[in-house]
């Protein structure tokens, strides 16, 4: 008698259920993919695991202006204002920061600090930090969060996404740094050479034979290669841009070691002809003008990299043809599927 | 039945401590106060570096592999410089072996995908695999001038990068060492950092410039030098590697100046940001 009265209990409870808790949160898992060659190690926070919706949510986030939170002429800036897809997820040009802007691509396995000098720690907190800079988006987080709660599309998806139609502004964060992470590109050149698919010619052969030697030009160490197909190590290094350092937004600022003086996160070489203006400062516009600087106006200071074993002869020292060859490598990085995938694009 | 009645051997664990010496003194990083055997003077700005295949001998003659079989060890990361070694049969040691480096079956490419051993990747065109060490520095050259100091060994290969060479090499240390079952067994590991650069090989940074991995004579010079580079002794404080020497005039000149040269910090930084948008915080 007894399990008869709880059966219809239950049974009572379940249908007095509203229809919109039938469907309890129940997000679907995003399989972010393990490229060959790439590391296993990702900053993907414990508290943050990517969904299909979250993922989904941060791209509309990513590419939505009402994330500065106000109309009017200045309630234009979204993340995409700055990070172009054709681009890299870069700018294309100055964007007046004092730094350039950063490519936005493999970012989920960068574990090693972001920005130029490393001074943020996760994706998370870049959205934060850019959400509010003065000179990027410049908002107000409760007035972001006020405002898209106000809006019909974003409490449901955010619903979607975390559970609940609140709207919090960490909740923005996490959407927007899953869909970052998403941002995956390995179907370049020289991944497709990397996995047996496709040659390289003759040029740029020679020019990753450049790429990885110390008698060549010298790039590997910092910029990866067969061994590191994100084309970094995503650590800091003093490149012998400069011999003086004025810089109060270096690796040292950061760090407070001085041998970090004039020092910067080395970018991935991924995409890098469509990622210009080059270095910290933008200061080159062409590939052209990163391979003379390497090859020959490499300047030395206390704190130059060891790494740059050539400074003393001012650079590699390259040969036209040389310099020639390492372009035509640089330029098998380039990955059209990732700079065209359509679910990268504004949705 | 007659399986179940066997004892099983005791077993014990081993802490391996690995330091650095230099003149008789615990390594300090980034301070030109070193002078070597040529009479160059240096600095070292970090040592990384793989050592691998562990075993211990014990009294009886009979080597017993350590596990894991491969150690990473960089100065960067004061945790990579000690090891638990878990599971050895309780007894008493004569012999420590392992090979610096990494031999023909481990130095695979793609053996690690993951920083901060993938960073040590050797390229293919050069023999593939991973660079043994990587010893970072500064030296002052002919000229007075400070150079880059790389001391990088790996495979070594021909000009023609069609030959290859082996630049591994395997130690051994007899050791009087015993573990025992529930004790804190150590074994401290010290690198002698002189003696890359002096026996049987005078090593002149000038001589043979600041890239080596492509010069098979410094690799080999280097390789023969090992022999007497490692030694088990007393632990060396490994705190003391990221201090400097404040007393090297070199080092103090440059640090004011570069002191000098340190704006005040106005500028906008994650800090600042933070400590702005509290009031923002939902």
């Amino acid at each position: 008698m007894h399990k008869i009265i709880l059966i219809i209990g239950v049974f009572l409870a379940l249908a007095s259920c509203k229809p919109e808790q039938e469907k309890p949160y129940v997000p679907t898992p995003y399989e972010l993919p393990k490229p060959a060659f790439f590391p296993n190690a990702t900053n993907i926070p414990a508290d943050n695991s990517m969904t299909e919706e979250g993922v989904e949510l941060g791209r509309k986030l990513f590419y939505d202006p009402r994330l500065s939170g106000r109309d009017g002429e200045d309630g234009i800036r979204s993340c995409a204002s700055c990070h172009h897809q054709a681009n890299n997820f870069d700018f294309g040009g100055s964007a007046g920061l004092h730094h350039s802007v950063m490519p936005l691509v493999n970012l989920a396995w960068n574990t090693t600090g972001l920005g130029w000098n490393g001074s943020v720690s996760t994706l998370e907190d870049m959205v934060l930090a850019a959400v509010t800079s003065p000179v990027e988006i410049h908002a107000d987080t409760n007035q972001v969060v006020r405002y898209l709660q106000n809006t019909d599309d974003y409490p449901k998806l955010f619903e979607k996404s975390f559970g609940s139609r609140d709207i919090t502004f960490v909740n923005i964060e996490r959407a927007i740094a899953q869909f970052v992470r998403s941002l995956v590109s390995v179907n370049s050149k020289f991944d497709r050479y990397l996995r047996g698919e496709e040659q390289l010619t003759q040029d740029e052969l020679e020019g990753y034979l450049l790429f990885v030697t110390e008698d060549g030009a010298d790039c590997f160490h910092c910029h990866g290669g067969g061994g590191n197909a994100l084309m970094t190590t995503h650590l800091y290094y003093n490149n012998g841009l400069d011999g003086h350092f004025t810089d109060p937004e270096d690796r040292h600022a950061v760090t407070g070691n001085l041998m970090d003086r004039g020092a910067y996160k080395a970018p991935t070489l991924r995409n890098i002809a469509v990622s210009a203006p080059y270095m910290h400062d933008g200061r080159f516009s062409t590939l052209d003008e990163i391979i003379d600087f390497y090859s020959d106006s490499v300047k030395n200071s206390a704190t130059i990299s060891p790494l740059m074993h050539h400074v003393m002869q001012g650079g590699v020292r390259l040969t036209a043809q040389e310099k020639s060859q390492l372009k035509a490598f640089l330029n098998t990085l380039t990955d059209e599927a990732f700079l065209n995938n359509p679910n990268y694009s504004k949705p | 039945m007659l399986v179940a009645c066997t004892k099983p051997k005791s077993q014990g664990d081993l802490t391996l401590n690995v330091g650095y010496s230099i003149n008789g003194k615990p390594l300090i990083t980034d301070t030109l106060c070193y002078i070597n055997e040529a009479g160059n003077e240096f600095m070292i700005t970090e040592i990384q570096w793989f050592l691998s295949q562990i075993e211990l001998q014990d009294e009886q003659g009979v080597w017993i592999p350590m596990e894991p079989r491969i150690f990473y060890i960089d100065t960067n990361i004061p945790e990579s410089q000690t090891y638990r070694i878990s599971s050895i049969p309780t007894g008493k040691y004569k012999t420590l072996r392992f090979t610096f480096g990494l031999d023909e079956e481990d130095n695979r490419t793609g053996l690690f995908s993951d920083p901060p051993e993938s960073h040590m990747f050797w390229p293919e065109p050069l023999g593939g695999g991973y660079h043994y060490m990587k010893l970072n520095g500064k030296y002052l050259d002919e000229n007075e001038e400070l150079a880059p100091l790389n001391i990088h060994l790996g495979i070594g290969q021909n000009e023609s990068h069609t030959e290859f060479y082996q630049n591994y090499f395997s130690v051994e240390i007899p050791i009087d060492f015993a573990i025992l079952e529930n004790a804190e067994n150590q074994l401290n590991l010290t690198m002698i950092i002189d003696n890359w650069f002096r026996n049987p090989n005078l090593y002149d940074f000038n001589e043979y410039g600041s890239a080596i991995m492509q010069n098979q004579a410094a690799q080999q010079a280097l390789k023969e030098n090992g022999n007497d580079v490692f030694k088990i002794g007393q632990n060396i404080d490994n705190q003391n590697n990221i201090s400097m020497n404040k007393d090297k005039t070199l080092w103090e000149k440059f640090s004011e100046t570069m002191q000098k040269a340190v704006p005040k910090p106005h500028f906008w930084t994650w800090e600042n940001v933070k400590e702005r948008v509290k009031r923002y915080e939902v």
